[in-house]
């Protein structure tokens, strides 16, 4: 089993402080949901945890089984085991998805013991099955014209290639259709019977939720954790919406999609 | 004798030795006593007039050298500084009546066609100090005649091996023309053997008739003391196309001028270069295309990356001639940096005499884009093989149009050689 546990953690854009002292803890086999209104901070925790370079982080730990991991680059911390579906995956024409997921798998792996290219076509028909992928989508440049959907697609099969420890998926469901949504969710599944798997899901809705259920529901506000409970939370956070929960903690807190 | 006189006399020496046609010596002789009166010609913003780029010594066949029997395979020419040493058709080349034969052979056996095709079209041989030199001091070339009708299924590929053993210039000259309605694809890779300092002078010509289209992969790998002048020209008739695809992998100092004029109505060039400029290198391109025929076609588009403490200029001219109406003109120049101590310059030109034209020009000088070095190292990726793939996916659009796909496989390893050359000195220098 591993861990990850987010501490005490503070972070910056541009010298304006987003996260104010964020504390969660969750390890693998668990599914995670993270809730909470526009702005409050949700997606910069995730590009945090994952070590993107425009965020810094000013105070507070992120420890992956136990060790400080926020000192390390981004792709340090992928090969510790994090994985991030990003919310707009970049496209780069000229290399192809194969040859991306290879070389992401090899880095992985010692110089002396890369993946055989018989294995690694067998696994990537397999995932690509999962999620009813085209064969030719793996002969496309990286993300290079892929429709949103496409694209979210695109992240879950490099989720399932990869195998890491540690998944977050920062709305993963924006712009997916029912049936693109019941797709993704399957990979994530998929994912999920391994015991050494935990996810954690960033997310607007509970209708996400309804088809990876999650352990443990933690709600956002203004940069903190304000929430933590079970999925029955995010059942109620539908039906009463952020103000009724923020009224009912008492928060002075501005929400900022509020009286639009 | 005077140094002049002496490669005078070495010009006509040469000329009799290999039997050449008189009106060809005769050209020879004019080209030598115009060449001292021409300027060099001038590219924008590159200054390459003080190089040892222009040819002195006297004329000299190459001494022997071994075959390389893996070069000398299907449609192949392979030639080492004056020598070919193997030139091979095959059966479709011979029944479809494709001429392909080194310069020596052409101008005994085909000197009509020399005489109306060379120099006199795509490149005149008195339009500078550099193009008559060429002519005056010529050693070795490959001539290629695709005539009328002809389509070839394989490509004809050229191994064209420049000689640095014993210093000696090397002037190579190669005349494609493509007759009408003829379609082919040619790929031809440079490179040197041995080391010592040399001056290269190499002119290829192009010549597309009515309909006719070529597919032209150049990959340079010239050596490092190797200072060359690369003029590569198409000149193109009615409807006639010329792909253009070039690599420039050298690792000397390079002036490379790449024109095609669409003389013809509805012509078409579509040039596309990239470009690596290492250690203290510095590569000149000049790129030019020149509509002069109405609805004519004019694209450039040219990748680079600097590394190191090298420079690399680019320079897009798109040139619309007055009454070439309807013609186009696009081009892309785009430079990535990878090093803090290289020099990289992306100049645009547009010339526009006609006013029913359409036009356009995109330049840059940047980095490597960290939102995709972010996203991919995100999967694990260490940095420097993140920053290859990325660099590699810049240059993919004349990687992908090179035919061959081994020749492929050793562009991209080469350019990974000289990236990862490149990313060590970064290391070390910050």
């Amino acid at each position: 089993m591993s861990t990850l546990e987010v501490k005490n953690l503070h972070v910056e854009i541009e010298d304006k402080e987003i996260l104010k002292g964020v504390n969660l803890k969750m390890a693998t086999g668990e599914v995670h949901a993270i809730m909470g209104p526009n702005g409050t901070g949700k997606s910069t925790l995730s590009e945090a945890i994952m070590g993107n370079p425009a965020y810094k982080a000013t105070e507070g730990e992120v420890l992956l089984n136990g060790v400080n991991i926020l000192e390390l680059p981004v792709d340090e911390r992928a090969r510790a085991g994090l994985f991030l579906a990003m919310q707009y995956p970049s496209e780069i024409p000229g290399i192809t998805n194969a040859e991306f997921l290879r070389a992401a798998i090899n880095a992985r792996r010692p110089e002396d013991n890369q993946i055989p290219i018989r294995e690694f076509l067998k696994k990537l028909d397999k995932m690509m099955t999962t999620l009813d992928m085209t064969e030719e989508m793996s002969d496309r440049y990286l993300n290079e014209g892929f429709s949103g959907g496409e694209k979210k697609r695109n992240e879950i099969l490099q989720l399932m290639m990869i195998e890491p420890k540690f998944a977050i998926l920062d709305e993963i469901d924006s712009g997916l259709d029912i049936d693109a949504l019941k797709v993704v969710s399957r990979g994530v599944n998929e994912m999920l019977k391994n015991a050494e798997f935990g996810t954690l899901m960033i997310t607007h809705y509970q209708r996400l939720l309804n088809y990876i259920v999650p352990d443990v529901v933690h709600v956002m506000m203004d940069g903190r954790v304000v929430k933590t409970g079970g999925a029955e939370l995010a059942e109620k956070l539908e039906a009463e919406g952020y103000a009724g929960l923020r009224d009912e903690l008492g928060l002075d807190v501005v929400l900022t999609d509020e009286n639009v | 004798m005077s140094d002049l006189k002496v490669l005078e006399q070495s010009v006509i020496d040469f000329s009799n030795l290999k039997k050449e046609p008189g009106w060809f010596q005769k050209l020879r002789k004019a080209a030598f006593t115009k060449m001292t009166m021409l300027e060099l010609p001038s590219f924008e913003k590159i200054r390459y007039q003080r190089w040892p780029i222009i040819p002195k010594q006297t004329l000299l066949e190459s001494r022997k050298v071994e075959l390389d029997q893996k070069r000398a395979v299907g449609n192949t020419v392979v030639q080492v500084g004056s020598r070919t040493l193997s030139l091979k058709l095959t059966n479709e080349l011979k029944q479809k009546n494709v001429i392909i034969c080194d310069w020596e052979t052409a101008l005994i056996e085909h000197s009509d066609l020399i005489q109306k095709y060379f120099m006199t079209k795509a490149v005149k041989w008195d339009a500078d100090r550099l193009t008559a030199a060429h002519l005056a001091q010529l050693t070795s070339g490959l001539f290629i005649y695709v005539p009328r009708n002809v389509e070839l299924d394989e490509p004809i590929t050229s191994y064209l091996t420049q000689d640095a053993r014993d210093g000696q210039d090397y002037v190579h000259h190669v005349l494609i023309v493509a007759a009408e309605n003829s379609r082919f694809s040619y790929l031809e890779n440079r490179d040197t053997l041995g080391n010592e300092t040399t001056t290269a002078n190499i002119i290829v010509e192009v010549i597309a008739e009515q309909n006719s289209h070529v597919k032209f992969a150049g990959v340079d790998q010239l050596g490092e003391t190797t200072t060359a002048y690369i003029n590569r020209r198409g000149y193109l008739l009615d409807n006639a196309k010329i792909d253009w695809s070039i690599g420039l992998l050298n690792d000397g100092n390079i002036i490379g001028d790449f024109d095609s004029d669409l003389i013809g109505a509805g012509a078409h060039a579509d040039v596309k270069v990239v470009a690596i400029s290492t250690g203290n290198q510095i590569q000149g391109i000049d790129t030019r295309v020149t509509n002069y025929g109405k609805h004519s076609i004019g694209q450039i588009l040219q990748h680079g990356v600097i590394l190191s403490r090298s420079t690399l200029t680019f320079n897009g001219i798109g040139h619309i001639i007055k009454g070439a109406k309807g013609a186009n003109a696009q081009q892309e120049s785009r430079v990535l940096m990878l090093s803090t101590k290289a020099r990289g310059d992306a100049n645009p030109i547009l010339l526009i005499d006609e006013n029913d034209v359409q036009a356009g020009h995109a330049a840059s000088v940047g980095r490597v884009n960290q939102e995709q070095l972010y996203y991919l190292m995100s999967r694990g990726l260490h940095k420097e093989g993140a920053e290859r793939l990325v660099i590699r996916g810049f240059l993919g659009p004349v990687l992908t149009a090179i035919p061959a796909a081994d020749v492929r496989e050793r562009l991209i390893e080469t350019i990974e050689g000289k990236l990862i050359n490149g990313q060590k000195f970064e290391k070390v220098s910050r």
